[in-house]
Parts: C-alpha cells; sequence; structure tokens
C-alpha cells in the first residue's frame, strides 16, 4: 500500500518500553499529526522511521516498500528537526540545494527545483542569506524547502512549531499547512501540543505510552473519545476548536 | 591575588628572554647568520609545518572514528592516542624509537625528526577535531544531511570539515608550536646534525653552556617564531568565520 505504514514497532531502552507494539498507517499525501505528552516516545518513533535506531521488532513500508534494511540515506525522508537544522555555514539557496547536489544533479536542474521551491515558501530573494539572518518563521521554510527539494517519499516534522513564537504561530502554521496541500507529500509531524495537532493533522493519532491509543479526525476524537485519557489529552480542544474550528 | 600572580608568572616566563636580551640585540641579528642557527631555524619551522599537516591528516580520520563509531574500547583507544602521548615521558618515547627504527636505518634521520615530533603534537590535533566532531553529531546535522542522501564522504566534506575549519586550525597551530619546542624525544632519535636533525631546542641544549648567547639569540628567534605564528594562525581563524 502507498503512504506509511507502521506495524507492529517495539523499542525497549533497558526496562523502559518507549515503543510497544505500535500500529500507525499514513495514506498517501495526508497530514497525519501524532500527539502525545512528553517522553510518550514521540521522538523515539521518528528516529525509527528515520532509520536513525533500529526497532527491536516490527517493520516500517514505505509506499509499499519495507525499508528495515535501507540505511538513513536511501529511506527518501524529508526531516525537519525541532531546531529546523539548517547548515550554518551555506546560505538558503545551498541549503535547499544541499540534497541534490549529493545526488548529483545538474546544476540547470538544481537551480529551477531551488527557485521552485522559493516561490512555494514564499522565500524569493532570500537566497544569499545565512540561516543566523532568517526570523524563526523562515528558518522553517527553508528547512521543509530542504526536505521537499529531493521529492520524499516521506515528510516528517519533530514539532515544527516549538521554536516559533505565539504572535506568528497562527501564520507559520497555516503556511506549513499550505505547503503540504501544494506538495501533497504525505506527512507525518509530531507534537506535544494539542492545538498544533489540530489544526495541522487532517487525523490525529493520540500517543501514549509507546502506542497509538487512538487515531481520527480532530472531530471524530472530540466527539467519540475513546478512553478518559484521550479526554484529558484534548481537553483544552473542546473549547478551542469550538471557537475557532480547523483552519 | 592568585590570579594576578599567575598572570604575573606567564608574562615574565615569556618576557624575561626578551630583557636578558637587553642592549645585545645585535648577537640575534648576526646569529641569524650563523649557519648553524640558520640550519635549525630551517629544520624546527619545516618539521613543525610537516608534523601539523600530518597530525591534521591523522586527525580527521581518527576523530571520526572516535565521534560516530560505537565499540568496545573505544575509552581506551581515545586515552592511547591523545592522552597518553602527552603524558608519556618523551625521552623515554625517543629511545623507543631508537630501538624500533635504529636497525632500519632510520634513526638520525629527518624522518626520524619528524617521527619523534608527530608523536607528542599530534594528540593536540586529533584532540580538537574529536571534540569538534562531537559536538557535529550532537546538532543532529549530519543525520539531516544523510536524510537528504549524503554518504560519508559527503557528511565529511560538506558539513563537517566546513563547520570544523576553525578547530582543525586551532589543532594545527598548537600541534605546530608544540612540535618547534620538542626536544628530548628528537634529541635521543634524531640527533643533532646541523642542517639534517638539530632543531632549535636541540641548538639551545647543547650551545647553552658553551656559547650561551647562540643559545639566547636561538632562543629569542624561536619564541618570536612561535608568538608570530599563534597570532597569525588566530588571525586567519577570525577572518574564516
Amino acid at each position: 500500500m502507498k503512504g506509511l505504514v507502521v506495524q507492529g514497532i517495539s523499542k525497549s531502552y533497558g526496562n523502559i518500553k518507549a515503543l510497544d507494539r505500535l500500529e500507525l498507517t499514513v495514506n498517501p499525501a495526508e497530514f497525519m499529526a501524532v500527539m502525545g505528552p512528553s517522553g510518550c516516545g514521540k521522538t523515539t518513533l521518528l528516529l525509527a522511521i528515520l532509520g536513525v535506531l533500529k526497532p527491536d521488532e516490527g517493520h516500517i513500508w514505505i509506499d509499499g516498500k519495507d525499508i528495515d534494511e535501507l540505511p538513513l540515506d536511501e529511506r527518501n525522508i524529508g526531516y525537519v528537526p525541532q531546531d529546523f537544522g539548517l547548515f550554518p555555514h551555506l546560505d538558503v539557496y545551498e541549503n535547499i540545494a544541499f540534497g541534490l547536489r549529493v545526488r548529483k544533479h545538474a546544476e540547470a536542474k538544481i537551480r529551477d527545483k531551488v527557485r521552485e521551491l522559493l516561490l512555494i515558501v514564499d522565500l524569493g530573494g532570500m537566497e544569499e542569506r545565512k540561516p543566523k539572518e532568517l526570523s524563526a518563521g523562515q528558518r522553517q521554510r527553508v528547512a521543509l524547502a530542504r526536505a521537499l527539494a529531493t521529492g520524499p517519499s516521506v515528510l516528517l516534522l519533530d514539532e515544527p512549531l516549538s521554536s516559533i513564537d505565539e504572535a506568528t504561530k497562527g501564520e507559520v502554521r497555516a503556511n506549513l499547512k499550505e505547503i503540504q496541500k501544494k506538495t501533497n507529500v504525505t506527512t507525518l509531524c509530531v507534537t506535544h501540543n494539542p492545538e498544533d495537532s489540530f489544526q495541522l493533522g487532517e487525523r490525529i493519532a493520540i500517543m501514549y505510552s509507546g502506542k497509538i491509543i487512538q487515531c481520527d479526525t480532530p472531530q471524530g476524537i472530540l466527539d467519540n473519545p475513546k478512553t478518559d485519557l484521550v479526554r484529558k489529552l484534548v481537553a483544552p480542544m473542546y473549547i478551542l476548536w469550538n471557537r475557532t474550528g480547523p483552519l | 591575588m592568585l590570579a594576578s600572580a599567575v598572570v604575573i608568572y606567564m608574562l615574565v616566563s615569556i618576557l624575561y628572554l626578551y630583557a636578558a636580551v637587553g642592549e645585545r640585540w645585535n648577537l640575534v641579528v648576526s646569529a641569524l647568520f650563523d649557519s648553524r642557527v640558520l640550519g635549525a631555524i630551517v629544520i624546527s619551522i619545516s618539521s613543525a609545518l610537516i608534523v601539523g599537516a600530518l597530525a591534521i591528516a591523522a586527525a580527521i580520520p581518527s576523530a571520526y572514528l572516535l565521534a560516530y563509531k560505537s565499540f568496545r574500547g573505544k575509552g581506551a583507544l581515545e586515552t592511547f592516542l591523545i592522552d597518553l602521548p602527552q603524558t608519556f615521558p618523551p625521552v623515554t618515547e625517543g629511545l623507543v624509537y631508537l630501538l624500533m627504527f635504529g636497525r632500519i636505518g632510520l634513526a638520525y634521520t629527518y624522518a626520524a625528526v619528524l617521527i619523534a615530533k608527530f608523536y607528542v603534537s599530534a594528540p593536540f590535533a586529533i584532540s580538537f577535531a574529536t571534540r569538534r566532531f562531537r559536538e557535529v553529531r550532537e546538532s543532529g546535522l549530519d543525520v539531516i544531511a544523510r536524510t537528504l542522501g549524503a554518504k560519508t564522504s559527503h557528511v565529511l566534506s560538506r558539513i563537517l570539515l566546513p563547520l570544523s575549519s576553525r578547530d582543525l586550525l586551532a589543532g594545527f597551530s598548537l600541534t605546530w608550536a608544540r612540535a618547534m619546542g620538542e626536544l628530548a624525544a628528537t634529541l635521543v632519535f634524531a640527533g643533532a646534525i646541523p642542517w639534517r636533525t638539530e632543531a632549535i631546542p636541540t641548538l639551545v641544549y647543547l650551545t647553552a653552556a658553551e656559547k650561551p648567547e647562540v643559545a639566547i639569540a636561538a632562543s629569542v628567534i624561536a619564541e618570536t617564531l612561535s608568538i608570530v605564528a599563534l597570532l597569525l594562525f588566530r588571525w586567519i581563524a577570525r577572518k574564516g568565520s
């Protein structure tokens, strides 16, 4: 099947089970938010999908292909970490072009692709700026453009709004969703913030103690929380969601 | 108070030599035209530069190994590569090399100067590179580069080395300075053959009793060279950043 399928993966650190036979399916072009409190295993899930750590059991499939044995550089996954991870010694253009250069694309193709992405993320004219000369929102858009440049099968976002100040968060969130819609890339975003997950995710997977305890649309979760724990975790949204609704 | 005493101690240690020369600067200038002193300067500078370059070449793969690979005995290897050469008595190391390489004709050659200086100096470059590579690894930038399709060679050439250039330069400059000042291992293993193996420290050691004016002049030249070189390396590093 197309999209991202996580099938029964587990990972333990000593006696602590960070992932416990976790099951998750992200449909092609879907924006899936994984929401859960700190320490529930969200980061471990991302690292397992990326290939940074090897699960103790289970399988991960991307577009129908088992990627368990593939090294990091062959998984074709776009990744935007919490701090955006821009290469500080490279300007905006070279950051976005990085993946294309190491894959030995022709210079003309690199130029066209970077220009196209700069337009998508609305950063035209900033090609020569270094990361330290950009705002947090701009840095995030560069990181997104860089992750999308190589045409990834899946995009992974780690707490994408945690470094953004409250005043601009709404705008950045809207941009993020718009860029994902434009590029149609299958996206998995982990966050501890209920509002971010409800505003970004077409579906939300609620994670707790290394498991997905409910996966549904935002409205579905509010209408039918499976357990009291789910109700408690999304409690702020009963007021916020009814007031603001989706973006 | 104690800090002031330390500062004064350090300053006096550096500046006293210039005070000792006093008004006899003509001695230093004339030493520059002395063939033996000139030979020692050439051997010192050239061998320290080569050792610095070799140390950087060795530091990059060593630092990558120590920063990125997990294996049993890694801590012991790090001690072996970085700490031990700095604590091991250089004179003993010179004797080890003499016993080891003497029979194959390497003793008392220019290569012996390089071998002796490398052992005691290279740990500076390895230590600086390892520390910086670990910082880059902790930032996760190499993981991001790999998700974009970068192989190890790309991570090294496009991420690790550009982000470590200042630290590598700092490691080079300290290696260079340590190699310039190395005496015991070089003297035992390479001897003191003018224009072949005699460096400034060996010249100073051998002439201090009989011709103190030559020793002082050579020391002033060595100290000035070290200060100028360190300032130059710092300036390059600042300009690079």
